[in-house]
């Protein structure tokens, strides 16, 4: 069979940053990990409005202050890695690595305040299933902002040897992507959990 | 497009944006008046193979070799076929259990399997026939033949792909290991709670299912969310969404299917691992929990799950439909509608698993509703497979024969399937050996046969070899008449009122004549398996050879060497049509890609819709950091059932892995 010249793709880009299948890939792993955070909000709700009493007799619903900042910290680090992949798309280096640290910082004091919270709960896991609840998705929520940590120091180490470039960005692109998942992912567990038991 | 035919140098176009190329040829009437112009003065040069480049890209895309080499490649090709040969393996080893319980049902009051023996091995047999080999063979064969069939080299993360092949085999291996040692689960492949709970099930037999079953579902996630992407991305250009191969179409839907239904059952196996270790309280109702959420989250998983590995089986069928009537499909379009509408209804059925728990009245009415109207988008499909076989010249070889079998077998169990979806009769039935014979029917006539005829289909592609025939033929009649001799009886046990789940029975129920000939049937359908594994086995060696394309198929596999090189194909085609390779047959020339490197791994981005190209994708070559990883996570998965620090240990041990596996190596300064 005679093979004829249809086209030529020598010309077109390597590194298409939002475009690349890695960038689906991504978004791939999110639709996985939103149906997880969907289960577990639905389960939540399963077992609150089959309960009589939610949170158990006795508990009052768990304090709300902290779990608030913590939101608005969350938010504001997706606000600062837009922030940052905005300055590598003008070439800006130092910009990112700023940009990439200050989420960084952002997402570690969510995990210090984090960490006070649950040392405070008057109650343990094997307690009740409320407290089972409280320790399970706080505690999911608690490593996937662990790993979105470490994965992002890694993406600064890698800014700070100067591997991103305004073209070859997609690290950079595919980190937010995933770090804005890991942030936003605490609103359907934060009304769920804090407002929840307050509504019902 | 036409100067280029002055300006071009042997092969390589000026073209610098892939954007703006047209269609080569255009379906239309005017279309054979030029093709009459362009034999006498070519509008395009040929393209030459070139001995040094072929070597090149032999040389980019070449598989490690040796013991250690083994763990590294990622050519998709390799994987699927380990995914493949794996979930056959488990297949026997499953299919071996379910023998050992026929021979205990044979005669009433049998004593050749011991209760807790009985109740490890029928768990075991569910667990295996749906996690160990209906979905990773399902996956093997999509891994292996889409990207061919979609004309690509590889898939958009080779890499991840053997990560997931290695933690299904580490996965399924501690598995299966747990029954020889005599630990196996004994609480149902459903597992429910509270019999699967710490109470009534201590041992160590239900964490591990726990534990490995979510294991073994990364792997399915990890190659779902491959499959999508790379059927969405790297399709050749002009390979449309409407020109799609209906394989391609199934595998995707179950690629999608997957990616919502999984999740759900690693929330609940992770949820019972909690009660079962740290003693959290889920399912116990004494500290509020439910049981029933269990089955919620189960069967939201469960029920989709029929359909994962129904769907690509369906894509099986039109596939070989096609080729071996050598015809058009008939009602691609609605053949697609239907794949589609199938992998949506599915998510809306899982409470009929649950109509004997006492739900609510309306809600259950919805549910015997949705679980009727599956019936419809499947009776679509039925009938434009008859219509496609309508007066065709029909080639009855083996794949066909399965196929044919199919329609039988899978009719039957569609049937059965709309007579439980009604609450009273399937409260009648509910746990009887009635739905056995239902779900049996649907599984292997659903699944296990498409399968074995898409196994005799594809396998010159994957050896270069034919299977013979004339055991093909042998192995089909066995499998059919097994299979029914085997699981019709079941119908009439079930209605009578055998249980399933029971290791024994008493002669006085008189279950003992439909039992003993049931167990016969079990026989001669595992001899006809083995026929057809005897027969792949020995055909590597003796099978003829097969040629590009044995069978005169229409998709793009077919038209690269058996087995292809290690790069799929030489050129990536362009495709104009739904049946390509059969318009190539009549105007004996076909249009190609340029300009991909052959030095390093390269394959062609195209947009999702219209398949045009806009990209290219660098992708990595064979690493020993999949391995790595999926053994860091293996120590997590294990390791919580001793301790919860390995929780921690694994966590870091597979972000050092990943960051092994992602660094960037190559000279990257130069790209």
């Amino acid at each position: 069979m005679r093979q004829y010249a249809g086209m030529d793709v020598s010309g077109l880009t390597r590194f298409a940053k939002s475009t690349h299948p890695l960038y689906y890939g991504i978004i791939g792993l999110i639709a996985i990990e939103l149906t997880v955070v969907a289960m577990l909000t639905v389960s939540y709700s399963y077992l609150m409005f089959s309960s009589p009493e939610w949170p158990p007799a006795g508990l009052e619903p768990a304090p709300i202050l902290w779990p608030s900042v913590n939101l608005g910290l969350l938010l504001a680090s997706m606000v600062s890695m837009r922030w940052a992949g905005n300055r590598i798309s003008a070439g800006d280096r130092r910009g990112l690595i700023i940009g990439l640290s200050t989420s960084v910082a952002l997402h570690m004091t969510v995990l210090v305040l984090r960490s006070f919270e649950m040392a405070a709960f008057e109650f343990r896991w094997d307690d009740h299933v409320y407290g089972s609840l409280m320790w399970t998705i706080t505690g999911f929520h608690f490593t996937h902002v662990a790993s979105a940590i470490v994965g992002t120091v890694v993406v600064t180490i890698l800014a700070t040897k100067g591997y991103f470039t305004p073209e070859r960005q997609l690290g950079v692109v595919v980190d937010t992507l995933y770090w804005n998942f890991v942030s936003a992912a605490w609103i359907p567990f934060y009304l769920a959990l804090y407002w929840g038991p307050r509504l019902v | 497009m036409s100067k280029r035919r002055d300006d071009a140098p042997s092969g390589d176009l000026e073209t610098k944006d892939g954007r703006h190329w047209e269609h080569p040829q255009t379906r239309d009437a005017a279309h054979h008046g030029r093709r009459e112009e362009e034999r006498q003065e070519p509008l395009h040069p040929t393209v030459e193979d070139n001995e040094e480049e072929i070597r090149k890209l032999e040389l980019a895309w070449a598989a490690p070799t040796g013991f250690i080499g083994w763990f590294k490649p990622v050519n998709q090709r390799i994987i699927g076929r380990r995914f493949i040969v794996t979930a056959f393996v488990y297949f026997v080893l499953a299919g071996l259990l379910g023998l050992a319980m026929r021979l205990q049902l044979a005669v009433p009051e049998n004593d050749f399997l011991p209760p807790e023996i009985y109740n490890q091995f029928f768990t075991v047999h569910g667990t295996a026939m749906m996690f160990l080999f209906a979905i990773p063979v399902l996956e093997g064969f999509a891994l292996f033949v889409t990207p061919m069939m979609i004309g690509t080299r590889d898939m958009a993360f080779p890499r991840l792909n053997a990560f997931g092949y290695y933690v299904y085999l580490i996965g399924s291996s501690i598995f299966f290991v747990m029954l020889l040692v005599g630990m196996a689960p004994d609480t149902g492949w459903f597992n429910y709670v509270p019999l699967a709970g710490k109470l009534y099930a201590p041992g160590v037999g239900v964490d591990i299912w726990t534990t490995m079953i979510t294991f073994i579902e990364v792997s399915a996630l990890t190659a779902a969310v491959e499959l999508i992407v790379t059927i969405l991305k790297l399709r050749a250009p002009g390979m449309t969404l409407n020109r799609m191969p209906v394989f391609v179409w199934a595998s995707l839907v179950m690629a999608f299917m997957i990616v919502f239904a999984m999740p759900s059952i690693i929330v609940s196996s992770s949820l019972l691992i909690l009660d079962r270790l740290v003693s959290t309280g889920f399912f116990v109702p004494e500290m509020g929990g439910d049981p029933l959420l269990w089955q919620h989250l189960f069967w939201f998983f469960g029920h989709p799950e029929v359909y994962i590995v129904l769907v690509p089986a369906l894509g099986i069928v039109s596939t070989i439909v096609t080729t071996f009537t050598q015809r058009t499909l008939f009602g691609y379009t609605a053949i697609v509608i239907s794949i589609v509408a199938t992998g949506f209804v599915s998510f809306g059925l899982w409470v009929h698993h649950m109509f004997a728990t006492g739900l609510p009245h309306l809600g259950m009415s919805f549910f015997m509703a949705a679980s009727a109207m599956i019936a419809i988008p499947n009776g679509v499909q039925v009938f434009c497979w008859i219509a496609t076989m309508w007066g065709a010249r029909i080639q009855f070889s083996t794949p066909m024969l399965y196929v044919l079998g199919f329609f039988w077998v899978f009719v039957i169990g569609g049937l059965t399937g709309v007579m439980v979806a009604s609450i009273p009769f399937d409260l009648q039935v509910h746990d009887t050996y009635f739905l056995v014979a239902h779900f049996h029917y649907v599984l292997i006539g659903g699944s296990v046969m498409p399968v074995l005829g898409g196994l005799y289909y594809w396998y010159p592609k994957m050896s270069g070899r034919m299977m013979s025939e004339f055991w093909g033929k042998v192995s089909f009649a066995l499998v059919f008449i097994g299979f029914n001799v085997a699981f019709f009886p079941m119908h009439q046990l079930g209605l009578d009122g055998m249980p399933r789940r029971v290791y024994t029975y008493l002669e006085e129920m008189g279950w003992s004549e439909l039992n003993f000939i049931s167990t016969i049937g079990a026989f001669v359908l595992a001899a006809g398996f083995a026929t057809t594994f005897f027969n792949a086995l020995a055909s590597l060696r003796v099978g003829p050879k097969a040629g590009n394309n044995p069978w005169h198929a229409e998709t793009l596999e077919w038209v690269t060497e058996s087995p292809p090189p290690p790069y799929n194909q030489r050129h990536i085609p362009i495709v104009n049509s739904r049946e390509p390779v059969w318009d190539w047959r009549e105007e004996q020339e076909r249009p190609v890609v340029l300009g991909l490197r052959s030095d390093r791994r390269e394959v062609l981005v195209t947009s999702i819709l219209d398949a045009e190209p806009h990209a290219v994708q660098v992708v990595p070559g064979p690493s020993i950091w999949p391995f790595l990883s999926a053994i860091a996570a293996s120590v997590g998965f294990v390791g919580i059932l001793f301790h919860p620090i390995f929780f921690v240990v694994s966590f870091f041990l597979a972000f050092f892995s990943f960051v092994g596996w992602f660094w960037p190596r190559r000279p990257w300064r130069e790209d």
